[in-house]
């Protein structure tokens, strides 16, 4: 258990008012340092999954969660949603709706979360310096939060949920919005994160690409239940991710075409390696 | 008095800014003066006799001293607005032992302005490439009600629940003070005159009260 | 139905705080192509767009369509011929019900009875939604409520039709269905524009790609052109790649490959 960041066993969860079992066995782990990425067609309760892994359902959420569900220290049963915060960071779609709508600037909004727990000037200081250094986002602190590019403002929003040092993060397709280049940057930023602060990231998105690149494992979720997990190669090369409703990378959808195709046996290696060659 | 505040206006600078306010007294000052010349009760020295009503020298005097006074409230409470910026005032508030969640509240409602109006300019270009007429007769416009404010509600409420996640998510519940990281800059100076209009306003009031003095 | 061709003269715009969005574009586009706009956020894509269906009028230059000039139509009248189909469904959802929010576009332009429904069904099968003509929109996932919103547009059946990013947040599923519904729309002789991120997308479903930068158009040609070797360097400078089959068939020295189907029928070809 110890070194395990997020760790869901045997989960089930209904929202509050309904009759339906959004998740029906869900097994997931992420460990320290890890970044591991969740698959799935956009019915499958990937944000349900969010919510429970960062403690936010059913304490602010409401309904009815079943299973094991453990965040960094201990159980999320009973833990209260700010003690939550300071374990795990969670970070949504929308990069607007996710600033505190209080803050003159970058700078203050990083150290929302650090002002809401009370810590002293000099140590809040310190976490929004080196926050705002780790995603090299130093540039923006003068900036009014509400007036950046979506990636920039995804940037902010990392900055201010790692203010608080969480020892792990959970993202909820956090470049669907993004152009390709805010897009790099996110990604940049959650290698970086993952690596020098060893917290272990839970990532959902659409693209697998992004996932190939930056994920050591994925889980694949379909009808509230993980059917598939493994090393990300393993995953994504799965022949049955489009039947499950997932798109893998480009370059296995290409391989396959490829391979399938009965091409000579020295251009079709040529191919392979180019196709390596050119998504790397 | 009412010297006293414009005079305070035009040294902070804000001389201008407060013209619409003078403006938008204007209606209430020809009200109540028009009300207490003609209708003022027992004045007997008439200026002006229209009718069954008469204008009186003391009902214009009293007029005249209501709207001053009126004038003088409304400016004095626009000048405190335009002077101080609301994240002053919201942060020293919260020196003050007011709690996170009024401050919150009242920082995010001035905030959300903005955004509000972006979110509504958005909702009315969606309506209008769906054929919705904003530019004809005002019984055409009436329908477009539901289609505009509809999306603005309901993405408030959905607002709501994303913006409470992500508070939550940011320890917004967490017990005990938040930390005060603004520097409000107070001087020797500024908290003298604090406390001598503080203790002088009382004094006048209780010297009003006691008929020591009598005030105009 | 045939579209009417739409021309894009000289148009420059600037926003009311200056920005300046617009740099004299010049674009022709032909009844019933199947063209995509490609850019980072703040290139002006998005303003174009709205260039042709009045919501935005050009501080200089014209936007014809059929040979008019558009300026004189109000945003209401274009909507019968213009379609944009936004890419936040939830800044137009206020109905209830699935089945009223796609009659209300019809509505608008007047449609009535077994023509309305007839509008309105088409577009629920086409985007999958039809036996959910009665479930509240809100209890439908974001990315169907996005496809709810497109269609919302489809149902108005409008010759020119507008997509602006249509596949962000879609998954395996939806984007195929909207693969499906530009081939349809383009095989009815209907115009489709789209404004879009997804490489993928645009070289697979398009058969002409608009590249812009700062307001101008620097890139215009088919897939296979746009994405190929020598426009590498203009691409860069977009801050776009080219999709991963152009990437390996420049490796290979095979020509351009802009989709899967291209890059395989080069590797085939080369034997």
């Amino acid at each position: 258990m110890s070194g395990d960041a997020i760790r869901l066993e045997g989960i089930r969860y209904q929202y509050a008012g309904s009759r339906s079992w959004a998740l029906d066995g869900v097994d997931l782990v992420v460990r320290s340092g890890e970044i591991v990425g969740l698959v799935g067609p956009n019915d499958a309760g990937k944000s349900t999954v969010c919510l429970v892994a960062a403690a936010l359902a059913p304490a602010v959420a409401g309904g009815r969660l079943e299973g094991l569900a453990w965040l960094v220290d201990g159980p999320t049963s009973e833990l209260p949603a700010h003690e939550a915060a300071r374990r795990c960071g969670v970070l949504f779609q929308n990069p607007l709706a996710q600033l505190s709508g209080t803050s003159a600037t970058v700078w203050e909004e990083v150290a929302f979360g650090p002002r809401n727990v009370g810590l002293d000037r000099g140590l809040i200081a310190e976490r929004v310096e080196r926050c705002l250094e780790l995603l090299r986002i130093g540039h923006l602190a003068p900036r009014d939060p509400g007036r950046l590019s979506g990636g920039q403002a995804q940037l902010v929003a990392m900055a201010s949920v790692l203010a608080l040092e969480p020892r792990a993060l959970v993202l909820d397709e956090p470049t669907s919005q993004l152009d390709p280049e805010g897009t790099r940057l996110v990604g940049e930023a959650i290698r970086r994160v993952a690596g020098e602060t060893g917290s272990g990231v839970l990532i959902v998105e659409h693209k697998t690409a992004l996932l190939a690149s930056i994920a050591d494992r994925v889980a694949v979720l379909a009808e509230g239940r993980t059917v598939l997990t493994g090393s990300t190669l393993e995953v994504l090369a799965d022949g049955s991710l489009p039947e499950l409703g997932v798109d893998p990378p480009a370059a296995v959808r290409i391989g396959r075409t490829i391979g399938a195709a009965g091409l000579p046996p020295g251009l079709a290696d040529r191919a392979m390696a180019a196709i390596t060659a050119a998504s790397a | 008095m009412l010297a006293i505040v414009i005079s305070i206006a035009v040294v902070a600078g804000i001389g201008r800014s407060i013209r619409p306010y003078l403006l938008a007294s204007v209606p209430l000052v020809a009200s109540i003066l028009l009300v207490n010349t003609f209708f003022f009760p027992g004045g007997t020295d008439v200026l002006v006799r229209l009718g069954p009503i008469a204008a009186t020298g003391a009902g214009l005097t009293a007029g005249l001293q209501g709207t001053l006074r009126v004038v003088a409230f409304a400016l004095s409470v626009a000048v405190f607005s335009l002077t101080t910026p609301t994240d002053d005032l919201l942060v020293d508030l919260e020196k003050r032992g007011l709690g996170r969640r009024a401050v919150f509240v009242i920082g995010t409602a001035i905030q959300t302005v903005p955004r509000m109006l972006e979110r509504a300019a958005e909702i009315v270009e969606s309506q209008r490439a769906r054929g919705l007429d904003t530019e004809g007769s005002w019984l055409r416009r009436i329908r477009g009600v539901v289609p505009l404010a509809g999306p603005m509600v309901l993405g408030a409420l959905g607002d709501i629940e994303e913006r409470t996640l992500a508070l939550e998510a940011r320890a917004f519940s967490a017990s005990g003070r938040r930390t005060i990281i603004r520097e409000l800059p107070d001087n020797v100076v500024q908290r003298v005159a604090r406390w001598v209009l503080g203790l002088g306003s009382i004094a006048l009031v209780v010297a009003a009260a006691t008929g020591l003095v009598s005030l105009p | 139905m045939i579209a009417a061709p739409i021309t894009v003269e000289a148009v420059s715009f600037a926003y009311p705080d200056g920005t300046h969005a617009l740099d004299r574009v010049d674009l022709a586009i032909e009844p019933g192509q199947r063209i995509a706009i490609v850019g980072q956020n703040g290139s002006g894509k998005s303003t174009l767009v709205r260039q042709l269906n009045g919501l935005l009028r050009p501080s200089t230059g014209r936007v014809l369509i059929g040979g008019e000039d558009i300026v004189a139509r109000h945003v209401a009248q274009l909507a019968r011929t213009v379609g944009l189909a936004f890419q936040n469904p939830d800044r137009q959802i206020f109905a209830g019900r699935v089945r009223g929010e796609v009659s209300f576009g019809p509505r608008n332009l007047g449609q009535r009875g077994m023509e309305l429904e007839r509008a309105v069904e088409g577009a629920l099968v086409a985007t999958g939604l039809e036996m959910d003509g009665d479930t509240n929109p809100y209890d439908l996932g974001y990315s169907r409520r996005k496809l709810l919103a497109l269609a919302s547009i489809l149902a108005m059946g409008t010759p020119i039709v507008v997509l602006d990013e249509p596949t962000t947040g879609q998954d395996a599923r939806g984007l195929e269905r909207i693969r499906r519904i530009v081939a349809d729309l383009s095989a009815d002789g209907r115009t489709v524009i789209a404004v879009s991120h997804d490489m993928r997308f645009v070289a697979e479903a398009f058969e002409r790609v608009v590249g812009m930068r700062d307001g101008r158009i620097v890139l215009d040609g088919t897939p296979a052109d746009v994405f190929s070797e020598n426009e590498w360097p203009t691409l860069a400078s977009t801050f776009l790649e080219p999709p991963l089959p152009a990437r390996i068939g420049a490796r290979l020295g095979l020509g351009p490959t802009a989709t899967d189907e291209a890059l395989l029928a080069a590797l085939s070809a080369s034997d």
